[in-house]
This record gives structure tokens, C-alpha cells and sequence, in this order.
């Protein structure tokens, strides 16, 4: 038995560069042209999922009821909640989970909404997310909608493993600071290629020069040319730091001729700057440890804005500490055909002049 | 009982070197002062080297005698055995025929001392009392200080650094040959100190060890310098290792169709397949394929550009014209393939511009993996640099497995793994990583330098 729960509005921040939806965030996501991502990639992650037989426990409407119905799921409702929902029916569903003896309780949402079920929850039943937050640094996430289904098919027989739950101050993220929080622990599926890992952030002096030496290569073989999307990111904000301008920490800018042309931009603002450029590189940085190159703290550079740049014209960088402490690399944009071509053996610039190779895995 | 080891007498170790620059399809271009941009001449080099060290690196005579001395110090473990390596035929179920040179015979266990000895020899003669020099994985540095133990030659090694600390051993067997090992960049020299206030954590590089080495020869009057590899005279040297190969290959009646070798500086690569390429441009073997293979993270003749460029890090060699990536390259600290240098020999690099030879190169870990075969098959671990020829040479064979072909295979076992087994640890618990030199966006960067 299954507790399944969706936060209707995880990952509404995203696309138009919000770095989250908490509180009033929500509302000027909405004003921005924002869409809610959680039922969509809930969508995604169970569409196969009918030959599995579990029964579902569930909410009413935006909460789960409608996606279940719509993929002729079975399910109960066992908590019904208003149209307008929040954080306490989370809390509410789980306690009814709890009750009812789940084995596992699955969600779609971002790091707020694993906060608000570990708050509840705590380590008595495995939790897994279907990642569809803004903020998603916490390790109970699988790596994708799509790898979930084999997790629901082998979870009763797999390893489980503590995750973290981590959460990011949004008032400080809004800011352009990355305070990070450990939260709290949870139970989850012990699965190296379909969890991720937490975000790590690594501070070293040996780090600083490494960063400096991979900004100096790529200011070398940069042209005035090309328009460039730098994604979030200590190592990339080095290449923006090397020439005195500034650059937003956890934002995406754009670069073009030594100036930055956009700042903390959204997909939209992106689309339309791809357009007007005629030649555009994008420049990004995998998550430390958790390893996702594209889906986690840049999704404002979305599939749409990659497939108009061109697979061929990304660049990776990564420090050596970095790569090594980062076993796996993913892909997470939401489109499968996109990942799929993003996928396989990639260059990473680690170092001055010099590039390491990477897999990065398929979904 | 298979035949899988010819050997010679010690009688039958050559008596002259070859002397590839007397037939090369054209001439070498000269190497030029950096102060001055004229061709250097012999007092140039003096501080350097001694004299008749610079007669043979600019000799036009095909055949240069090996002193007597120096071919008894050679029989320690000349003639080098050849092999017929008919368990990995049967492992890659090839049709091809394959022989390798063993060269890890010697007390050093590579091919280094060849020319080490050679080098020794010549400077004690003209009363040189102590050697300079530079190592990357150690084993020039062993090699070198073996040849100067039996010589009463004092020696100084610039050790990179990154190798100083990774590989003791080498280290060791140096201190055991009475050598001083300093990591390099050190305080030492002024090159050394330079790179070191403008990069405390650098791993360094064969091209600073380089500066460092050749400075301490400069400014002391007891010292000269000397190199394992790169230069005409090292090269020559070098080709005692193809001259045996060609005998013993007679003794059974074969002659190579690909003759192969991993190629850093090119000493090792030269050895084996110069006396071969010299029938090549005879026109007695007009379809003789020699293969020089290197690797990804440092693709000297694959991706570099044919240039004059620095020997060193710090300029103070002169300028030589050869393939380069550009002499302020360093490698990644944990390479552990070794072929790190980022020029390659004049005479390779003419070679390979005029067609003569060919070049590729491979990532690490596919390099370690046909070690791994080799290893399990034929029971000799190589050393990472020797087996980025064993990579090509299985791969030739594969080619023949398709095509039915009864290739000659000839490589050069130019050293065991002994001293190597961290990389082989770290290969095994899958921590190599797979580096490539980008040579398309270093085009890039360098395009925007204004020509002069």
C-alpha cells in the first residue's frame, strides 16, 4: 500500500527563475506565467504503473485523487482537502498514512514539501519524491519521473537507506545566498542510479585555484561573438568574478562581449535572447554530488531553451574535487528526448586546458 | 615446446648506432637561439652538454660507433630478449603475428638506460664531475642515476612533483644509485621559485623540471645537463633496441609489417622503429607501418601544431621546431599514463608531418585495460606508458582477426610495471579518470593571439 500525495503548486518558481514557492513567491510565480510542475511529473512517474497492483491512498483533487483517477489507479482518498491546499494537508495525509499502515509513502514536490512530510513522518515509513520542486538538494528524490516506476516495482524487496532533508532559507535565496540546512533524516530507497545524492558544497583552497584555472581557460577561448547562458554556481560565477563584472550566485545571466547582458533570467527572457543571438553556448556546472548538469537550481534553462541552443553547444565545468566526490551524473529537464541526447560520454573542463570525461547517465 | 623467445650473444649487441638525420625526406630544421633567433651553434650547447654528445646531435654520418666501454656496461642486460607473444594471439584469436621487445630486463627496467649510459659515459670522459636532470614518473631518473653510479658521477634529478609523492620507489631506486631527488618545482633554482610563488599547489610538469634542470647545469661549471628523450642524440641511442630486433627477427625468418611504441618525448618509440624506417625510406618497405601512440591527455603529434617552440616551461631551452600543445602544458596531477611532455622529438615530429610515420592516441583507461589483457596473457605487467602501445597493437591485431590478415605485429615492451602498481590499484577500483587535451578549444583560445 502506497501513501501518494502531490504539492499542487511544487515547481511553479522554476521556469521563471524563482528560487522557490513558498509564502508570496507563489504569487508572483503565477504573475510570471509560472505552470505547477507536480501533477505533470506525477503523471509521468506512474503511467506505467498499473501492473504493478498496489493500491494507492491518497487526497482529493490537485492532492492525488486526479491523477490516479485519470491513469485508472486504484486508490482510496483518506484525506480531503480544499481547492486551495497548504502545508497542514500534507501533514494531515501523512498522519492518515501513518494510521493506515503504509509501506510507502510517495510525493511529488521539492525539498518544502519533503520538510513538511519528514516533519510528520520522521523515519517510520520510507519516503520517495517525484522531483518536481524548485528547491530539490535533499537525497530522497528519485533522479527522474521516469526511473520511478522501477523503483515502485522493486521497493518491497530493496535496501533502504537515511536521506537527508534539506532545505534552503528562501528569503536568503531570493537574495542570492546559498544557506543550506540540514533538516532532519528520513527513510528512503537505498538505489545509487535512481536517488540522488544530497547537494554538497565544497570548500577548499586547492578548490578556489581549481575553480580559477577552468575560468581562465574558458575567458580564453570565449568570443565576442557568442552570446553565453551561465547557469548557477560558484565555479561558473569564477569565470564572471575574473573579469570584474557581477553575476548572480544561483541565478542564470547572460554573457555576451564581457558584459552581462541579463540577469537572473527565466525561461521566457532566455527563449527570446536565443532568438535574437546567433551564436549561443551554454555554460553549466553539475550539482556537487548530487551530480544533475541540467533539472535541479537551473531550470529556467529548460528543454525548449536547449533544443534551440543545441546539444552541441553546452560546456561543462566541473573542479577535479568536485567531479570526484560526484560519482554519477544526470539529466533531469522533463523531456525525455532531450536527456536522452544529452546523455553518454561528455567533456568536463577541469582544469586549465584540460577536460576529463564523464558519463552521464541515460534516464 | 613453442619458440617464443629468441635471444643473441652478447657478440651479436650492434656495434654502431643508426643515424636516422643522415635520410630523412627532408632536413631538419635548425634549432634556434631564443636571445639571439639565429640557428645555435656547438658553444651554445657547451654549458649543456659535452662535446661529443653535440657532434652526434648534429651528425650527418649513418653509423656512429658505440664505444667499447659503454657495449660491455650494456651486456648487464643486453641483448634484450624478443618474444613471440602466442598466448595473447590466442586470446584475441588473431591471425596476426606478434613480437615484442622486452627492454624491462634492464636494473632500471626500462629502456632509459640505453642512451643513460651513453650519456654517463660521454661526460665522464670529458671530465664532467656531476649530471643534471629531469624525471616525470621516475624512470629517466633511475635510469640516469644507475648510469652515473657506475660511472662515479655525482647526479641531481628534478622529480615532478606530483610523481615524487605518487611514486616513492622510483625515488627510492635512485637514492639506492647514490642520486639527490628534489620535487620539482623546488626552491632550488630561480625557475623553480618563480612557479611556486605563482603557484604554491602546482603539480608540475615535465616542462618545468626541465627548466630547473637545465638552470642548475648553467650555473654550475661541474655540471652538465642531460635528457632522456626529445634530442637527435638520445634518440640515436635509442636505436641499439631496433637494431637487435631486426637480428632476432631474422633468426626467424620474419620482418615487421606495423612496428609500434608509445611516443612521449620519442626515444623509446624511435629505438625500436628507426632502423626499420630506415629500409622504409630506402624504398626497400615502402608499406612498413610505424606507429607512434600517445595519450588523450597530452595528444602531442594527434592534435598539436608543428611549431618552433620552448624544450621547457621557463624558456630557457632553445627553440625547436616539433609538434607541441604548447610549453606551459600541465598535465592532470593524477594521470597515470606518464607520457606527459608536451613537445615531442624533432626527428618524430618531421617524420610524422612528412607522412613517414603514423600517430594515435587513446584515454587511460582503455590503456590500462589492454595492459590487463597483455598482463593476463602473457604474464609481464607493463608500465602505463608502454602499454598505451599494447592498446594499439591489440587493436592492429583485432583488424587482422576481421580481416584474416597474417600481420607482423613488433612493439616495444619498453618497460615493466613494477613500480607502477598504484596506478594498476587505481584502475582496478575504477578512480582513473579519462582526461583529453581539447585541443579544439585551445584552437580557439589560441586564434585570438595576435600573430607577430
Amino acid at each position: 500500500m502506497i501513501g501518494f500525495l502531490i504539492n499542487p503548486i511544487a515547481g511553479l518558481g522554476g521556469t521563471v527563475g524563482l528560487k522557490g514557492t513558498d509564502g508570496n513567491t507563489y504569487k508572483k510565480a503565477l504573475e510570471l506565467g509560472g505552470t505547477p510542475l507536480a501533477a505533470q511529473r506525477a503523471r509521468v512517474a506512474l503511467s506505467d504503473c498499473y501492473t504493478l497492483n498496489e493500491e494507492y491512498l491518497t487526497c482529493s483533487g490537485t492532492m492525488g485523487e486526479d491523477v490516479l483517477r485519470d491513469l485508472k489507479l486504484k486508490y482510496k482518498i483518506i484525506h480531503k482537502n480544499k481547492k486551495k491546499t497548504t502545508a497542514k494537508d500534507t501533514k494531515k495525509a501523512c498522519i492518515a498514512f501513518l494510521k493506515m499502515g503504509v509501506d510507502l509513502i510517495l510525493f511529488s514536490g521539492g525539498d518544502g514539501t519533503a520538510k513538511d512530510i519528514v516533519s510528520v513522518v520522521k523515519k517510520r515509513v520510507p519516503i520517495l519524491g517525484i522531483p518536481s520542486g524548485v528547491k530539490m538538494h535533499s537525497s530522497i528524490f528519485a533522479i527522474n519521473p521516469n526511473t520511478v516506476k522501477d523503483l515502485l516495482c522493486n521497493f518491497h524487496n530493496m535496501e533502504l537507506s537515511e536521506g537527508e532533508i534539506l532545505d534552503v532559507d528562501e528569503k536568503s535565496y531570493q537574495a542570492d545566498h546559498f544557506n543550506v540546512q540540514l533538516f532532519g533524516y528520513a527513510i528512503t530507497l537505498k538505489a545509487p542510479y535512481r536517488v540522488q545524492g544530497r547537494k554538497n558544497t565544497f570548500y577548499e583552497v586547492p578548490e578556489d585555484r581549481s575553480k580559477e584555472e577552468i575560468a581562465k581557460f574558458v575567458l580564453e577561448f570565449m568570443e565576442d561573438k557568442t552570446t553565453y547562458i551561465l547557469s548557477a554556481g560558484t565555479t561558473i560565477k569564477k569565470i564572471c568574478d575574473l573579469i570584474g563584472v557581477e553575476k548572480t550566485l544561483l541565478g542564470v545571466d547572460v554573457l555576451k562581449n564581457g558584459k552581462v547582458i541579463a540577469k537572473d533570467t527565466n525561461e521566457k527572457q532566455l527563449l527570446k535572447i536565443v532568438e535574437q543571438s546567433s551564436e549561443v553556448v551554454i555554460i553549466v556546472s553539475p550539482i556537487g554530488s548530487q551530480g544533475f548538469i541540467f533539472g535541479r537550481g537551473n531550470q529556467q534553462i529548460s528543454s525548449k531553451v536547449i533544443k534551440k541552443v543545441g546539444i552541441s553547444n553546452i560546456i561543462i565545468l566541473s573542479t577535479p574535487h568536485k567531479l570526484s566526490q560526484t560519482p554519477h551524473l544526470f539529466v533531469d529537464t522533463g523531456d525525455l528526448e532531450i536527456d536522452k541526447k544529452l546523455s553518454g560520454k561528455k567533456r568536463i573542463i577541469t582544469s586549465y586546458r584540460m577536460t576529463t570525461l564523464r558519463i552521464i547517465k541515460s534516464p | 615446446m613453442a619458440d617464443n623467445k629468441i635471444l643473441l650473444d652478447e657478440n651479436e649487441i650492434p656495434k654502431r648506432w643508426y643515424n636516422i638525420s643522415k635520410d630523412l625526406p627532408v632536413p631538419l630544421s635548425p634549432v634556434i637561439h631564443p636571445g639571439t633567433k639565429e640557428p645555435i651553434g656547438p658553444q651554445d650547447l657547451a654549458p649543456l652538454f659535452p662535446m661529443e654528445l653535440i657532434k652526434q646531435e648534429v651528425s650527418q654520418k649513418r653509423w656512429i660507433k658505440i664505444p667499447e666501454e659503454v657495449r660491455d656496461i650494456y651486456t648487464i642486460w643486453r641483448p634484450s630478449p624478443l618474444y613471440r607473444a602466442s598466448r595473447l594471439e590466442k586470446v584475441l584469436k588473431t591471425p596476426a603475428k606478434i613480437y615484442y621487445k622486452y627492454e624491462g630486463v634492464s636494473p632500471p627496467g626500462s629502456h632509459k638506460p640505453n642512451t643513460a649510459v651513453a650519456q654517463a659515459y660521454y661526460n665522464m670522459k670529458e671530465g664532467v664531475e656531476r649530471i643534471s636532470t629531469e624525471t616525470g614518473a621516475g624512470q629517466w631518473g633511475s635510469a640516469i642515476s644507475f648510469a652515473t653510479n657506475l660511472f662515479d658521477l655525482a647526479c641531481s634529478i628534478y622529480m615532478v612533483k606530483v610523481s615524487y609523492q605518487q611514486k616513492p620507489y622510483r625515488r627510492n631506486l635512485m637514492n639506492v644509485w647514490g642520486a639527490e631527488v628534489n620535487p620539482s618545482p623546488s626552491t632550488k633554482t630561480q625557475a623553480g621559485k618563480k612557479i611556486l610563488e605563482e603557484n604554491p599547489e602546482t603539480t608540475g610538469s615535465l616542462g618545468i623540471a626541465i627548466s630547473e634542470a637545465v638552470e642548475d647545469a648553467a650555473t654550475h661549471d661541474d655540471t652538465k645537463y642531460s635528457l632522456g628523450s626529445v634530442l637527435n642524440h638520445v634518440l640515436l641511442h635509442q636505436t641499439i633496441i631496433g637494431l637487435e630486433s631486426k637480428k632476432q627477427l631474422a633468426k626467424v625468418d620474419e620482418y615487421p609489417d606495423i612496428v609500434v611504441s608509445s611516443c612521449g618525448g620519442g626515444s623509446n618509440f624511435a629505438g625500436i622503429s628507426f632502423p626499420f624506417i630506415y629500409d622504409k625510406l630506402k624504398g626497400d618497405r615502402k608499406d612498413l607501418k610505424a606507429t607512434a601512440v600517445e595519450p588523450l591527455a597530452c595528444p602531442t603529434l594527434t592534435k598539436g601544431i608543428y611549431a618552433y617552440d620552448f624544450g621547457d616551461t621557463a624558456m630557457l631551452t632553445p627553440l625547436i621546431k616539433m609538434y607541441t600543445i604548447g610549453h606551459d602544458f600541465v598535465p592532470p596531477g593524477i594521470h597515470a599514463g606518464g607520457l606527459r611532455y608536451h613537445g615531442d622529438s624533432p626527428l618524430i615530429s618531421l617524420l610524422y608531418d612528412e607522412g613517414v610515420i603514423n600517430a594515435k592516441a587513446y584515454y587511460q583507461t582503455e590503456v590500462f585495460e589492454a595492459a590487463s589483457v597483455f598482463g593476463k596473457a602473457e604474464g609481464i605487467i607493463p608500465a602505463p606508458e608502454t602499454a598505451h602501445a599494447i592498446k594499439n597493437v591489440i587493436d592492429e591485431a583485432l583488424k587482422c582477426k576481421k580481416t584474416g590478415e597474417e600481420k607482423t605485429i613488433l612493439f616495444n615492451l619498453s618497460g615493466h610495471g613494477h613500480f607502477d602498481m598504484g596506478a594498476y590499484d587505481a584502475y582496478y577500483n575504477n578512480k582513473l579518470e579519462d582526461y583529453e587535451y581539447p585541443a579544439d578549444l585551445v584552437k580557439k583560445a589560441l586564434a585570438k593571439i595576435p600573430q607577430l
